[in-house]
Formats: structure tokens, sequence, C-alpha cells
């Protein structure tokens, strides 16, 4: 029998304030807007008439994965003039998923509710905002009307569409990421906790070797989260370019 | 029978917490079931077009992505309602 | 005004966020995010109502203030400061790339036209040296031709010359034989008749029987 206690939930995610009113997940919210900045910092400073290299290259290869990868997909070429918000957003979230599996931070900034709510709040005010400028009054009526719907069916589409496009799209944005990030963090915890557990067992010394199983499934979670860390910056940020295409261009 | 027992034996809000703990595994259990066989369906169709149509990759790449986002959100809410019930 | 409070229990140690006595009024709003109402209350009033500290559904005000801080001055920096001073120096780089590219089609191009030139100059040359290879080949000919005009004119002259003296000594002795046949005939005519026959019958009719006999 192992003593194997998983600790309360809030153990693993609240952390000492740092001081007063700062904590880590703002710390590592501040470092990743700082990390950004001089990434770019670095990269604009360096003379760009020569082939790229370096940070100036990582810095390139960012903007033509957002350029070709993201808006060119979604928006075509009007959308990128959205360039660098979708890029500052892609980073940002970034940088805030990676440090769950940086050691001794290990802890993604996004497995807190605040970031993926604020960060989808104001995509959602971005969206809104883009589809009243370009369409004005007629955006609530190309996305609560769609056209080709016979007349009667509007009782049945428009309350799903307004639900569908004003509820759930902030919503989702943030449930996705947050829980991604939030379930990452507790497999890693999990697999980290049982190791430890097994490697500790003082009854029965046959259990010690077997910690190492927990162990190889824990460094095989944490290549899967730098994928996954990836990934969901990726998708919120190509969701936010579909909802901004969407708002601008009602015929896509 | 044992279990039940000692369920029995519980009162208040330790029956509320067990009950909660079982409701939040089935939760989770049962919100799963129904993304992962989507995403598995959406995946293998994408790869199979990807195959007919190499060139087409990259346009079928991003729309499975954004596919796999829609569908995954059940399945993700599904867990927060997990931790809703079962913490 | 957010403190946080440390409290000890059994061997863990906890960290409690407790809202001021609040002496703004601003406060008020933070409450609707900030972890549950019984943060107003000392903790060991009531420890089964609020658990072990809020649910981590629920977003924590100085997260939420410090992360939107960061990425709006991250955002803004973005857009108005970093993203358009990289970009500037790609589009320059490309621009100058496609002006590499332009420059080489031209250089290309006119290194073709160039080529061209130079073959058609080769040509022209070569044909102005077929021309007077033909011309003095054609020379050449119509002298080889005078020459052998000549040659013909010059053996033609002396066969005919040949032949002139054939026929004139062919002639002579003709003229010989008549003679000496006349002669013959008038002494064989004269022996036999006793009289001197006319010597121009005797001349005419021996040629004549000559002619017949030569033909």
């Amino acid at each position: 029998m192992i003593a194997l206690e998983f600790p309360p939930i809030n153990e693993i995610l609240r952390w000492k304030d740092l001081f007063p009113g700062f904590n880590k997940i703002a710390l590592i919210a501040v470092a990743a807007a700082l990390i950004g900045t001089i990434i770019f910092l670095l990269a604009g400073s360096k003379d760009h008439k020569t082939a790229p290299k370096g940070v100036r290259n990582f810095a390139e290869s960012i903007v033509e994965f957002i350029e070709n990868g993201i808006v060119m997909q979604t928006m075509g070429r009007d959308g990128l003039g959205w360039t660098p918000f979708l890029m500052s957003l892609f980073l940002f979230i970034y940088l805030c998923n990676v440090p769950g599996i940086i050691p001794f931070l290990q802890m993604p900034a996004t497995a807190r509710m605040a970031l993926p709510m604020f960060l989808s709040l104001l995509v959602w005010v971005v969206f809104i905002g883009t589809g009243f400028k370009h369409q004005g009054l007629g955006y609530l009526k190309s996305s609560l009307f769609p056209p080709g719907v016979p007349k009667a069916l509007y009782i049945l589409v428009t309350p799903i569409e307004f639900i569908s496009t004003f509820l759930v799209r902030p919503f989702s944005l943030t449930v996705r990421l947050f829980a991604n990030m939030l379930a990452g963090h507790i497999l890693l915890v999990t697999f980290a906790l049982l190791s430890e557990a097994l490697f500790q067992a003082k009854g029965n010394p046959g259990l010690i070797p077997v910690g190492v199983l927990p162990l190889f499934m824990l460094i095989f979670l944490t290549g899967f989260e730098v994928l996954v860390a990836f990934l969901q910056a990726y998708i919120f940020t190509i969701l936010t370019a579909v909802y901004i295409g969407g708002a601008a261009h009602p015929e896509h | 029978m044992e279990a039940l027992a000692a369920l029995a034996a519980l009162t208040g809000d330790e029956a509320k917490a067990a009950s909660a703990a079982g409701s939040a595994g089935f939760a989770y259990g049962l919100a799963a079931i129904g993304p992962g066989i989507g995403i598995g369906y959406l995946v293998g169709k994408s790869v199979e077009a990807m195959a007919r149509q190499p060139e087409a990759a990259g346009m079928v790449r991003t729309t499975m992505f954004l596919g796999i986002a829609f569908t995954e959100a059940l399945a993700l809410i599904g867990f927060v309602v997990f931790i809703l019930i079962g913490l | 005004m957010l403190t946080a409070v440390v409290i000890q229990s059994g061997d863990s140690l906890r960290v409690k966020l407790v809202s001021g006595e609040g002496e703004e009024g601003h406060s008020e709003d933070g409450h609707s995010f900030d972890p549950a109402e019984c943060a107003f209350e000392p903790e060991e009033a009531n420890p089964n109502e609020c658990g072990p500290g809020p649910s981590p559904i629920i977003p924590e005000m100085k997260e939420l203030v410090w992360g939107a801080g960061a990425f709006i001055v991250f955002a803004l920096l973005m857009r108005f400061f970093l993203f358009p001073r990289l970009k500037k120096g790609m589009d320059a780089r490309y621009n100058s790339i496609r002006e590499g590219h332009e420059n080489a089609d031209a250089a290309r191009s006119s290194a073709r036209s160039e080529v061209a030139q130079y073959e058609a100059a080769v040509a022209s040359a070569k044909a102005e040296a077929a021309k007077v290879v033909d011309a003095a080949r054609a020379t050449l000919e119509s002298e080889r031709q005078t020459k052998i005009a000549e040659a013909n004119a010059r053996i033609n002259a002396k066969r005919e010359a040949a032949l002139r003296d054939a026929e004139a000594a062919k002639a002579a002795v003709r003229g010989q034989i008549e003679s000496a046949v006349s002669d013959v005939v008038t002494s064989a005519v004269e022996a036999a008749t006793g009289k001197r026959p006319d010597s121009a019958a005797v001349s005419r009719a021996v040629s004549d029987a000559m002619s017949a006999g030569v033909r």
C-alpha cells in the first residue's frame, strides 16, 4: 500500500504573492510580454540588408508564419493589417504556455482563468468592433439573419446564430485555452506525484523500480505539452483571424 | 457491498462529496466519447484528403485544425464541468 | 487593496487573498471577480463553506490586471513600434532582392542580345567570305574556260592547216597522175589511131574517169 494523496487543486495552481498583488502568474505574463518585446527590439535593430541571422531570422520567421500560415489562409490580402495584433496574441499566448514545461517555473500562466478570459473578451470586442466598422448596423443583419434561409426559419436560426456568434465564441475561446493548459498541467503533476510516491514507497521496496514507468510517461507528456503549447497558441490566433475575417467580410 | 455500506455510513456533506466525485468522473468520461470519435473521424478524413491532393495540404491542414478546435471544445467543457463538480 | 494571509493548517501552508477593509470605493468591482465572498470573514469561522480557496474557474483580480496590462502594452508596442520597424527592414530587403532579380534578368537579356549581335556579325562575315570565295572561284573558272577555248582554237587551227596541206598534196598528186595518165592515154591513142587526139577531150575524160574511180 502506498500513500498517494493528490493535493487539493488550488495547491498546484495558486501561488504565493511574490510581493503584494503580484504572483507567479503575473510574473509569467509580464515576462512573456517583456521577452516578446526584447526579441523584436533586438531583431529590429539588426542590419536588415543582409540575409537574416539569429534573432532577426527568428522574428522574421514568426512574421512569415503569421502572414502566410494564418492571415493569408483565413482573411486574404485585406487582412494583412491585422498581422501585428495576431502576432502579439500568438507570441503572448505561446510564451505564457511554455512555462508549463520549463523547469522551476512549471506553471502555464494560461492555466489560470484570468488570462484566457481577458484575451477572449478582447478578441470578442475586437471582432464585433470590426463588424460594426466594416458593415455598420448591417453586421447585425448579416450575422443574425444569414441570407438564403427561408423566412419562417428565422425564428429558429436567429437565436441560434446569436448564441453561437456572440456568446459561445468568447466562451469556447476561453475554455479551450484554459482547459487545455490546465489539463496538461494536472497530467504532469499526476505523473510526477505517482513517480515520486513509487520511488519513496516505504513498506514495499519492489515498487521502487516500477516508479520508472510514470517517469517515462512524464517525459513523454512533457514533449506532448511542447506541442500543445504551440498548438493552442496557433488555434487561438487562427480562430481570432477567422472571427475577424468573418466580421469584416460576411460572404466568407 | 462493503463500498455501499461505507457509503451508507457517510452522512450529509461526506455523502455529497462522494457522489460529486463519482458524477464528476462520469461527466468527463461521457463528455470525452463524442469528441473522441469526432476528432478521429475528422483527422482521418483530412489525412485522406491530403493523400489524394497533396497540393491542397496546407488548406486542408488549416481547416482540420479549425475543426479540431470546435470539436475539442465539447470535451473541454466536460473537463471544466469535471473540475466544477469534483473539486 | 489585496493582502495575502498565510495560514498554517497541519503541515501545509495555505495562502489566502483577502480584500482590505475597502477604503476605496472601486474595490466593490473587484469583489465580483474576487475569490469567494468568504474572503471577508476569517477562515477559521466557517472553513467548510469556502473550502481551501476559491474555485479554479474563477479568475483572480491581480492576475487579470497584470496579464491584461502586460498584453495591452505588448500589443500596442508591437502595433506602433516593433512590427513596423521589422517589416520596413523586411520590405526593403525583399525589394532589393526583387530589384537584384530584375537587374539580373535585364543583364541576362542584354547579354543574350549581344550574343545575337555577335552571331549576326559572324554570319555576315561568313557570307562575305563565301561571296569572295565564290567570286574567286568564278574568275578562276572563266580564266580556265578562256584558256581551254584558246587551246582548242589553236588545236583546231593546226588541224585545219594540216588538213589543208594534205588536201593540197592530194590535189597535186592527182594533177600529176592526171597529166601522166593523159600523156599515157594520148600516146596510146596516137599509137592506135595515128592521130593525135584533142588534148582537152583527153584530159576531161581522164579526170571524169578518175573522179568516178575515186568515188
